[in-house]
């Protein structure tokens, strides 16, 4: 009997615990008096998916804390910290005991000294240091076998100059519960605010596949200033796909003068044709010999791509892209990319020198290097004295490329440097490499100077005289 | 008396067996016999059997499901009569014939069982018999049965019932959608999350408020306002589909700074390459940074 009433009383007791705390957990809203703002619970499963934690503000009241503080509306709040300056030993006793309770983590200040953090494995466990003072707050004693006396860095005689407890906001009720305890202990608050990084990389992203010309500046700001690597990268790609897409012009002026949404295959540039097909924006039937604009995507481009072409040919771009590709401005590789992508759709003969620089650098990786080669083959005669002092001057690889895309821009300067190199050069790699290229251009002079050097090899059972038979019977008997 | 029962039941039923088997059509027979061994290529040949039995029999109902169920344009060389006579269409209306001659009995095996086989061919085959059911049958039981099936406990079914109902309501959504949006009150999560599914596929113009209703209510203050996060996270792509007046739907969530959805809804808005998202996401950009700010307290 007795046992039931203390069921049935524990029972009491459990239903009204789960009346309180539903009651503080159906609120989705807090009206801070200390700050004088509003703040919101996430959708609850925010959390769960972009591992985000937090209250958002959502209202400020006019002058006070908060608006002096230059919060924002909409800003998410993941930490709280609070600081308790050090006067005494009392002042150091509870400063610890507060910033211990929860998570077992502090961050000590000692003067002159970086900040430490100091963690114990369970509540209760001591920190193990024991200071002396009023105004100057020194330690006295370090307790062995305790966290403190784990550090190098805490010594007897340091001068204590703070404590700081960093928070995480989980969520309404957590925020209510520190920033009362911080307040009611006169600490100095700082807000710690999480962007969205999400939003920001899906805002980005969706920018370079609307194709408006309006997202050429915001994407170059973020790629110049913002501080997070993942959203730079972001832009990076997003420009990239911008400047792609602004190559189409021409083609989607043809179905803006018609005013149709379908034309001829025939009738359009067919690198174009191939390049809107894998953006997405059009679909090509061979057998019906039509090119038809893709809904919803390809028919909305139409109306941008005009406005889209004419930003990109006002020149930021290619300023931006010929810095980003320096490994020394841009540590990251996947923006490096992304702006040697640019400048090969561009082709700015600006950019010559800067492609050269890369294409120099030994401690730049192959792939990059390479692009970059590939940006001035792109260019063409122009960037034809570049390579050539290339291949005088730098390391085998940058000979190999340069050898390569000389090859590619063709003409009898360049041609007669090829043939002059092949005669001169002893590295088997690169008398192949130059052998394609010569091959590559495939007028008269260059198939006899070929035809001479195969006379020189005849003897050698090398790699390059296999390669020569091979580029002259492809030669004698192209159909086949 | 337990025993009585089920005995009398027994021979009843023996007897109906009998029974069934005099009557039945022997190339029916030979045909079921056929699929049910381990014969090389008995598909095939139980097809050439349906067909006889149909011809020995116009209106042989099972026959006419079967056929519908078994043929297969593999069978033929392209663009013999039999190529042509074993399209999805020509299938389809093997079935219906089926429901036709047993309206109840083939309807529920139409969407509890057909539709739930393997071979995509017999999936669209059993579509096109329901679509014929809806033009042509009784539409009410069929929406009848639909909705049990998006209301069942098990998973498939209710999958195949939206993609029924999705498929139905392309036609003609002024019936589906109401019925639709009626289900999105259910109480399974399932069912809830296959209606969005469906609306979304629909396309309809009609449903954009009521999903925007839905999505909206994740900040809800008591928990048996809000729905729950994967079903609000379909219908933000389901707006996605429908596309042209759900736009400035997906613009409000992209701006709305707690919602856990924005991600889906630039995401759709990419997709839709409307020219109205692109102030929005350059808005969103604009957001202050991850930043310390110290705050001094009033008092």
């Amino acid at each position: 009997m007795l046992k039931g009433m203390k069921m049935q009383k524990k029972l009491l007791f459990l239903f009204l615990y789960l009346i309180v705390v539903c009651s503080l957990g159906c609120d989705n809203t807090y009206y801070d008096e200390h700050l004088e703002m509003e703040v919101k619970q996430l959708d609850s499963d925010l959390n769960n998916r972009w591992s985000t934690s937090g209250v958002v503000v959502s209202s400020i009241t006019a002058n006070g804390p908060a608006e002096k503080a230059d919060l924002a509306t909409g800003e998410l709040i993941s930490y709280v910290i609070g600081e308790y300056p050090i006067h005494s030993s009392g002042d150091f006793s509870s400063a610890v005991k507060k910033a211990m309770a929860d998570d077992n983590n502090m961050l000590l200040y000692l003067k002159d000294k970086q900040p430490l953090r100091i963690a114990t494995r369970k509540s209760g466990d001591k920190v193990g240091i024991e200071v002396e003072g009023s105004g100057t707050v020194r330690i006295k004693n370090i307790i062995h076998g305790t966290p403190a006396s784990n550090s190098d860095n805490i010594l007897i005689g340091d001068v204590v100059e703070k404590i700081v407890d960093e928070r995480k906001i989980q969520g309404l009720d957590d925020y209510k519960k520190t920033i009362n305890e911080f307040a009611k202990a006169n600490a100095t608050l700082t807000f710690r605010t999480t962007e969205l990084i999400g939003v920001k990389i899906a805002a980005v992203t969706a920018l370079g596949n609307l194709g408006d010309a309006r997202a050429v500046d915001a994407l170059i700001d973020i790629l110049k200033n913002n501080r997070e690597l993942a959203l730079r990268k972001a832009a990076a790609r997003s420009l990239d796909r911008l400047v792609a897409l602004s190559r189409l012009n021409s083609l989607f002026q043809q179905y803006q003068q018609e005013n149709v949404n379908q034309l001829p295959a025939d009738t359009l540039d067919r690198s174009q044709l191939e390049s809107a097909e894998i953006l997405g924006l059009l679909l090509v039937d061979p057998t019906a010999n039509t090119a038809t604009l893709e809904a919803p995507f390809g028919i909305q481009f139409q109306h941008r791509s005009e406005a889209l072409n004419q930003k990109v040919n006002e020149g930021q771009l290619v300023d931006l892209a010929e810095q980003y590709i320096q490994k020394d401005i841009e540590p990251d590789q996947e923006i490096r990319r992304a702006c040697l992508s640019i400048l090969g759709v561009l082709r700015p003969t600006s950019a010559i020198d800067s492609l050269a620089k890369v294409l120099r650098d030994q401690d730049e990786i192959p792939g990059i290097r390479f692009q970059a080669g590939l940006g001035l083959s792109r260019i063409g005669e122009p960037a034809a004295n570049a390579l050539i002092d290339v291949f005088n001057e730098a390391d085998a690889t940058a000979k190999d490329i340069a050898a390569s895309a000389l090859g590619n821009i063709g003409g009898t300067v360049t041609r007669d440097f090829l043939i002059n190199a092949l005669d001169t050069t002893d590295d088997p790699a690169i008398q192949l490499t130059l052998v394609d290229a010569i091959a590559k251009i495939g007028d008269e002079s260059s198939l006899s100077a070929l035809d001479r050097q195969r006379q020189r090899f005849q003897e050698d059972d090398s790699a390059i005289r296999i390669f020569l038979d091979e580029v002259f019977s492809s030669i004698t008997a192209p159909l086949e | 008396m337990k025993r009585y029962i089920t005995g009398i039941f027994l021979i009843v039923g023996i007897a109906f067996l009998i029974v069934g088997c005099g009557n039945q059509n022997e190339h029916l027979a030979k045909g079921k016999e056929l699929i049910k061994s381990d014969k090389r290529r008995k598909e095939e040949r139980a097809v050439r059997e349906f067909k006889l039995a149909i011809e020995q029999e116009k209106n042989n109902a099972e026959a006419h499901y079967l056929l519908g169920f078994y043929d297969s344009q593999d069978y033929y060389e392209t663009n013999l009569p039999e190529w042509n006579q074993a399209s999805i269409a020509q299938r389809g209306q093997h079935m219906f014939k089926a429901y036709q001659q047993k309206p109840g009995e083939y309807l529920e095996i139409l969407i509890f069982d057909t539709l739930r086989d393997d071979d995509v061919d017999v999936q669209n085959t059993a579509l096109e018999a329901l679509t014929l059911v809806y033009q042509k049958g009784e539409r009410k039981q069929l929406l009848n049965q639909l909705e049990k099936a998006i209301k069942s406990n098990d998973n498939r079914d209710r999958h195949d019932a939206q993609w029924v109902m999705a498929n139905i309501g392309r036609t003609d959504p002024k019936t589906m959608v109401p019925i639709l949006v009626e289900l999105l009150e259910h109480k399974q999560m399932g069912t809830r999350l296959n209606a969005v599914k469906a609306l979304g596929e629909i396309g309809s113009e009609d449903a954009i408020p009521v999903l925007a209703a839905l999505i909206d209510s994740g900040s809800a203050k008591r928990e048996k306002d809000r729905e729950v996060a994967e079903v609000r996270q379909l219908a933000v792509a389901a707006l996605g589909k429908i596309g042209g007046k759900a736009v400035p739907e997906l613009v409000k969530i992209t701006e709305n700074k707690g919602s856990s959805l924005r991600v889906d809804a630039i995401r759709a808005l990419s997709s839709l390459g409307d020219e109205k998202a692109v102030q929005p996401l350059l808005d969103a950009l604009k957001e202050k940074s991850s930043r310390e700010i110290v705050v001094e307290l009033g008092n």
